[in-house]
């Protein structure tokens, strides 16, 4: 594989930089960016990576309108933050009613404006008007996004589609769309822009990811999805590429073996398009001169002598403490990619070698469970499949209905509601309450699916635990009862997983805060793969492992010091 | 013909497919008030969370609001006066509403 020069690229006015957290988006984005301006091209580069450290990097103060940067000068940064949008959105739509309703009756609205659809809405939103801004678009040569996470990128192109259909064929007051007051008149700009994307000669795709098998196997779902929505023109970038292998250092000939092997299995849908590598750097990319070395020189700074991390807590000393606490409900939470589901499956068979009755549950699709191993120890495992939930809760509706004599024709109308983006969230929140119930029998121990997925669920329980309480609705026991059974710390733990690096801890940071809003107890975090556990001799992963000892250290301070570490391991 | 408005509480969607388990109320009224729309009667049925506006500017809603907070929706009014509090009409009281006998259609119940 060539490794990457962006002068040999055919580039395009936008450019899109998408890929899992942590694969490096926006180091990529911004040394694309630094390098076009290097060469007299005027850019402008939107950032909505909520782990961004654009700010220090560029030593100045950045914004969601656009800053000029001094040190580089040509550039112009954007700083866009969803969430923050969209907990404008929701102020802008109820502080005129402050006052003029009740309280409660506030809350209520809050409430309503709290979901998944709120945010998406208020990230297409913005992200909407850089594309079809004609006056930035005469300004600058070429304008780049480096995207939030995947899945989230792929909800927000795919949302303006899904919704003109959507609002084409609803013939009653369609569920989420309501939220979006003017969603009509905006209408236009959500069809330009998804004009735009789909308009090879405009816009050109990067697709991001690391020489590992996950992050190139989401990148190949990814590469699908937006071919089906009509973006074709694709390329894609492998960063931090191994290139020196030390034959002595065990390690270093793993990881590289390791990445080749996935580099030579690569998903087909990916070798329809132009591929390129950015090597490993030994340095971090924290400031403008680092980031013009990163597609240009591959020279190694030798630091100081490393030696492998010691001390601190073990996997063993976490599963231990779950067991001496009589732990039901386990959950391993965190972005894809960190090694949610190998975690959920060394810590069930650790508490089954302890004697406990284990129960296994799996959400991630990729699905990297043994089972063979893992069933042949006594534990019992199952697997929530999204798609299957989904139609096994259409089902229950219509059946419903059919039970209640429903004429054909009024079918159509709950058939109306089950296409509401709700009904997914509805129906995996179900299926998952189903599973904890076996808690009264079992430990379970639940691998969920990635973050902003996770969260949902967990805010679905609490706006559904409220519901419950209000309406007189039939009430399953499974669902009834789980949020106090997940609110309940003596029987509930929730493992918050991530990786020594800045964007992964920074998300399980923001997950852990989300937990707490919504009362949900967690006291152990897993650092995973961790190379300063090794005794690597290679300089490029000895520069590397020390650079993990600041996130580790970080990890430490969030957990109270109740962080267990994971050596790598080649997988 | 009597103007009959359902001022609902904020919600995600009318059917209340949105909540953990179908509540066949919302169901029932979701149904009869559909019907009544292809028999060319309109109910007008309002979100909180769309229409927060007619929660304020309607002064008998918004009198009802600031006195029974937000359990005390839904609530219906006929003719501008408030006929149901705190739960929907029931089938019955919308036939005799609109003069349209709903009864041919399948009872909803559970």
């Amino acid at each position: 594989m060539e490794t990457l020069d962006i002068t040999k690229i055919a580039l395009t006015k936008y450019l899109f930089f998408t890929g899992k957290g942590g694969v490096g988006k926006t180091s990529i984005a911004c040394a694309t960016a630094v390098g076009l301006v290097d060469r007299d091209k005027r850019i402008l580069l939107i950032s909505t990576d909520p782990a961004s450290n654009l700010q220090d990097v560029f030593e100045q103060e950045l914004n969601g309108h656009g800053t000029d940067i001094s040190g580089v000068p040509g550039l112009t940064v954007v700083n866009l933050d969803p969430e923050q949008a969209a907990a404008e959105y929701r102020e802008s739509v109820i502080a005129p009613y402050r006052g003029k309703l009740p309280e409660s009756v506030i809350r209520n609205m809050e409430e309503q404006l709290s979901g998944s659809c709120t945010v998406e809405i208020a990230a297409f939103n913005q992200f909407s008007d850089f594309i079809t801004d004609r006056e930035k678009q005469e300004r600058y040569d070429h304008i780049l996004f480096d995207t939030a996470p995947t899945g989230h990128t792929l909800r927000m192109l795919q949302l303006p589609s899904a919704w003109s259909t959507f609002i084409n064929e609803s013939t009653h007051g369609a569920s989420c769309l309501g939220q979006l007051s003017g969603l009509e008149e905006r209408k236009g700009v959500y069809q330009q822009a998804v004009k735009t994307l789909a308009d090879p000669g405009t816009t050109l795709l990067v697709l991001v990811s690391r020489p590992d098998k996950s992050p190139l196997q989401e990148a190949a779902r990814s590469s699908r999805e937006l071919q089906l929505l009509g973006i074709e023109n694709q390329f894609l970038i492998v960063n931090g590429v191994l290139q020196q292998a030390d034959e002595r250092d065990d390690i270093s000939c793993q990881l590289r073996n390791r990445q080749q092997e996935a580099l030579q299995g690569m998903p087909e849908t990916l070798k329809d398009f132009p591929a390129y590598s950015v090597p490993l750097r030994s340095y971090n990319l924290s400031n403008v001169a680092a980031i013009r070395r990163m597609l240009s020189e591959d020279d190694l700074l030798f630091g100081v002598p490393y030696k492998p991390l010691e001390g601190g807590k073990r996997l063993d000393d976490l599963v231990h403490d779950l067991y001496t606490s009589s732990k039901r409900v386990i959950f391993t939470m965190g972005k894809g990619g960190v090694g949610k589901t190998t975690l959920a499956t060394r810590i069930a068979m650790g508490l089954n070698s302890l004697g406990a009755k284990v129960h296994l549950t799996t959400t991630d699709p990729a699905n990297h469970l043994n089972y063979d191993i893992v069933t042949r120890e006594g534990i019992e495992v199952s697997k929530i499949d999204e798609s299957e939930v989904l139609e096994a809760y259409k089902n229950e509706v219509r059946d419903k209905a059919r039970e209640n004599h429903i004429t054909e024709s009024d079918m159509e109308y709950i058939e109306e509601d089950l296409r509401s983006p709700c009904t997914q969230e509805i129906a995996v929140f179900k299926a998952f309450a189903d599973i904890v119930e076996k808690a009264e029998t079992e430990i379970v121990v639940i691998d969920t699916a990635p973050t902003g997925h996770t969260l949902l669920l967990l805010d679905a329980t609490e706006s559904y635990h409220h519901e419950v309480e209000r309406t007189r609705g039939e009430i399953s026991g499974a669902v009834a009862k789980l949020l106090p059974r997940l609110r309940n710390p003596d029987e509930t733990e929730v493992v918050i997983v991530t990786l020594p690096e800045a964007t992964p801890v920074f998300e399980a940071e923001r997950l852990q805060q989300d937990l707490h809003r919504a009362g949900i107890h967690n006291k152990w975090w897993v650092v995973n793969s961790c190379l300063s556990l090794t005794r690597t001799t290679n300089p490029f992963l000895q520069a590397k492992a020390a650079s993990e000892l600041g996130w580790i250290g970080k990890v430490n301070e969030l957990s109270g010091n109740n962080t267990a570490l994971v050596e790598w391991q080649n997988l | 013909m009597k103007t009959i408005e359902i001022f609902d509480p904020a919600m995600c969607c009318p059917t209340g497919l949105c909540g953990p388990n179908i509540n066949p109320e919302l169901f029932r009224i979701a149904v009869v008030l559909e019907t009544l729309k292809r028999k060319g009667i309109l109910v007008a049925r309002h979100n909180l969370r769309d229409e927060p506006q007619l929660y304020v500017s309607n002064k008998i809603v918004n009198d009802y609001l600031m006195e029974h907070g937000v359990d005390g929706l839904p609530v219906t009014l006929v003719d501008n006066k408030i006929e149901v509090m705190g739960s929907y009409p029931t089938t019955d009281q919308l036939s005799e509403w609109t003069g349209i006998n709903l009864n041919d259609i399948p009872e909803i119940n559970n």
